[in-house]
């Protein structure tokens, strides 16, 4: 085992370092976007052209043959710097239409084709196992959503429910309301039938889920910079406020968090690449990650005081995004709950192996 | 020790109850209920319905609209109100000037301004933050210096909440530099909105949303009669007004329907097998939630028995630390349920409010003495450790 990465992961790392901090969103008086991020056709083509959009595919699918270790690197940049993207959806579509076989592949690394998942529900709980989307002949009807840049995807794929068993679907030019796409008899191409769609949409979600802890990593990383600093910089009482050791003692805990999650999210990434479908791994990651960013998240506010709150500063927007990504693709309650369902299958965790 | 109401304190409770969810409008309690960005206009018409009733300001003097109750009966006062989404008294009349005016100005001052304060005719915002004076508050140095019979103020305030909508703002001004301790040389000074000379720039939260301003004051000419009290004695009625109360700190009312509307909406959001409120892990932080909220409730009402009347109490800060931890734990659980819904942020939804008003309700644990600031008071006023 190896955490470090190499001459050409660091190139990648760097590449994606710039060209983040390029696209970052500015702060400073005045009103700013919050809250869930629209999609940026500027930054989307600027990561097809490092390469960013394609990499953890086969090359003979589209792909260029990279891993999950190096979706890791460029989640964790755009992190950093706060960059929202679809980057997460668009790997999970990717996965599944690699698995898939589907030639729309090439477009999607390119960034000439935007495709993302449709997995929530309506007045539904996360999950994978179930789609009140119904399919016949090759046409779909009901309503999937909220869907994340539903409404600038080219395509989306959609489970749906096939003779009582799920079955993925591609849908092109989807119909989108308020963020959720409507299906009325609505054409579609069925990329995976009922035999392979659980097992695929596992590992394309296991995928998506790496990026975004990486990517969450990247957010609280950059909150604990941006807290330490303020923490020597901020005056009151005549001192600095790391004068009060409650606060420095805090800033410490942060640290510990953040380098927790740090390991877990590389080692996840290293299990992924190794094991697409170590689910479990996901969802201790999942668990780490979001017990972490909660934590870094509100402390990170707190100890900035007053402008930690404000939308003229970039800490409150890193503690929105880590509040948001808690509630992807399962929150930590869900994760933990599957593992409580696995208890007995093991002794201990093995993490050597 | 005795466990159960009186009988003229559970006639009392149902006299409340009855008033705030049959006779009060319906239409104000469905609006502040729905969440969001507050109403001025809620907020006003409801003030002033409740002055009309008597209802708004029980606590102040009887002679100007107070009512002549207990502590307990201010609790239950409170908690019916929050029980039925009733929109508050605006807390900088109600709570802050008003009983500074009360307790500290002069008849004129009295006259003049309590009756609209009361009924918020005058709508009062806070202006003692300023960027460098936050939690250090007594170093603030927006200035004011004599000129015959005016005061002339210069300086800014920041995070002053709802300060585009108020006709009048309260500020701590310095108006001795060279005071021995700078406690020493505030005075409190009350300043109408539309004098020559303010200006006011509203702050975007990360909800999205605009209740905080900055306030600008260029040579803002204010008559002498509008400082209230002594000239210098102003940190001494800033520390009455954040600290004398123990009532009305913690948000339980508030706190327990908002836990009551995260389970109705659990039970509304469908699993593989049943909803929300049948997963075990779920149930069991609402219940762990619920165990948290008694605790907060009866210690509120424990030392509501024992208030000093217009002194700080360091009691207040047990208040205000949990009421703040528990408001936030709750919104947080909200986000939960939301799940995948509350990634999408609209202003019409449960769900889709869920996020956002997490994140603004982060503001409890800064506002009105940080968490950090209540711990201090615990720690030195009430068991002495001062290092
Ligand atoms: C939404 C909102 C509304 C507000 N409304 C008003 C209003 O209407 N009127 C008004 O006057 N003010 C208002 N405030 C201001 C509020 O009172 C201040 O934000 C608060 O006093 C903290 O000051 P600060 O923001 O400058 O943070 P700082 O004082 O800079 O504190 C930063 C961090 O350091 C901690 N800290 C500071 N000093 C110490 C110490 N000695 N020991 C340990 N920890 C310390 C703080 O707890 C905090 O965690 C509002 C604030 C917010 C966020």
């Amino acid at each position: 085992m190896d955490f470090s990465i190499d001459s050409e992961q660091k190139a990648l790392r760097d590449a994606v370092r710039e060209l983040a901090s390029r696209h970052a969103p500015q702060h400073g008086q005045g009103d700013a976007p919050v809250g869930p991020a629209t999609h940026d056709a500027d930054t989307w083509s600027a990561l097809a052209e490092v390469g960013a959009l394609g990499l953890p595919y086969p090359e003979d699918a589209g792909g260029f043959g990279a891993s999950a270790v190096e979706v890791a690197v460029v989640a964790s940049e755009l992190g950093r710097a706060g960059v929202l993207t679809a980057y997460a959806e668009s790997l999970v579509a990717g996965s599944l239409l690699a698995q898939a076989g589907h030639e729309l592949l090439g477009d999607l690394t390119e960034g000439s084709a935007l495709v993302v998942p449709a997995l929530a529900e309506p007045g539904r709980a996360w999950s994978l196992a179930s789609s009140s989307v119904q399919a016949e002949d090759s046409t779909l009807t009901g309503r999937k959503g909220p869907v994340p840049y539903a409404d600038a995807a080219s395509h989306v794929i959609v489970p749906a429910t096939e003779d009582g068993a799920l079955a993925l679907y591609l849908v092109e030019s989807p119909t989108v309301e308020n963020g959720h796409v409507v299906l009325d008899s609505t054409k579609a191409t069925r990329l995976l039938d009922a035999s392979a769609t659980a097992g695929a949409l596992a590992q394309a979600v296991n995928l998506g889920t790496v990026a975004l802890c990486a990517e969450a990593l990247g957010t609280m990383d950059a909150a604990t910079t941006m807290t330490v600093e303020y923490l020597k910089t901020r005056k009151q009482f005549g001192v600095p406020l790391m004068t009060f050791q409650t606060l420095t003692q805090r800033a410490a805990d942060m640290y510990v968090s953040l380098e927790l999650a740090r390991s877990t999210v590389q080692f996840a990434a290293m299990a992924i690449a190794d094991n697409p479908e170590d689910s479990a791994t996901v969802s201790r990651t999942k668990v780490v990650t979001g017990q972490s960013g909660r934590h870094i998240g509100q402390e990170a506010i707190q100890l900035h005081g007053g402008i930690g709150m404000t939308a003229e500063y970039a800490v409150g927007h890193l503690t929105t995004r880590l509040t948001a990504i808690e509630r992807t693709y399962g929150d930590t309650r869900q994760h933990l709950a599957a593992l409580a369902a696995g208890l007995s299958d093991h002794g201990q965790v093995d993490v050597l192996a | 020790m005795q466990r159960r109401l009186s009988p003229d304190d559970a006639a009392f409770q149902q006299r409340m109850r009855t008033y705030f969810t049959t006779e009060f409008p319906a239409d104000l309690r469905e609006r502040w209920s729905a969440g969001g960005e507050p109403d001025p206009e809620v907020i006003r018409a409801a003030q002033r319905r409740l002055h009309e009733d008597g209802l708004a300001v029980p606590h102040w003097p009887a002679e100007y609209g107070g009512q002549d109750w207990t502590m307990l009966q201010r609790h239950i006062y409170l908690q019916e109100m929050q029980a039925a989404s009733v929109p508050p008294p605006l807390a900088f009349n109600a709570n802050m000037v008003g009983p500074v005016i009360a307790a500290f100005g002069s008849q004129e001052q009295k006259d003049r301004f309590l009756p609209p304060t009361a009924s918020l005719d005058i709508w009062w915002c806070q202006g003692f933050s300023e960027p460098d004076a936050g939690s250090d508050l007594a170093s603030l140095r927006t200035t004011a210096v004599k000129d015959g019979d005016e005061w002339v103020v210069n300086g800014q305030k920041t995070w002053t909440t709802l300060g585009q909508h108020a006709d009048w703002i309260f500020a701590l001004v310095r108006t001795d530099p060279d005071a021995p301790k700078k406690q020493m040389g505030i005075s409190f000074l009350l300043i109408e909105m539309s004098s020559p000379g303010v200006t006011v720039r509203p702050i975007q939260l990360i909800d999205g949303g605009h209740e905080v301003n900055e306030v600008f004051f260029d040579n803002v000419r204010v008559p002498a009669d509008q400082l209230v009290g002594e000239e210098n004695k102003g940190w001494d009625y800033a520390k009455f007004l954040l600290g004398n109360e123990r009532v009305g700190v913690a948000p339980v009312g508030s706190i327990k329907r908002r836990l009551a509307e995260a389970k109705e909406w659990a039970g509304t959001v469908s699993t593989d097998d049943g909803t929300l409120l049948d997963d075990p892990l779920l149930a069991a932080r609402i219940a762990e939630l619920e165990c948290q909220v008694l605790a907060l409730e009866l210690t509120v009402l424990r030392v509501a028995a024992n208030s000093r009347e217009g002194k700080p109490d360091p009691a207040s800060s047990i208040l205000k630390l949990r009421g703040s931890q528990l408001q936030q734990d709750v919104l947080e659980l909200v986000v939960d349920i939301a799940g995948p819904a509350g990634l999408r942020w609209d202003d019409t939804s449960w769900e889709g409010l869920a996020a956002p008003t997490y994140l603004n309700f982060r503001k409890a644990s800064i506002y009105g003495g940080s968490n950090e600031v209540q711990r201090q008071v615990i720690s030195s006023g009430i068991l002495g450790l001062r290092g």
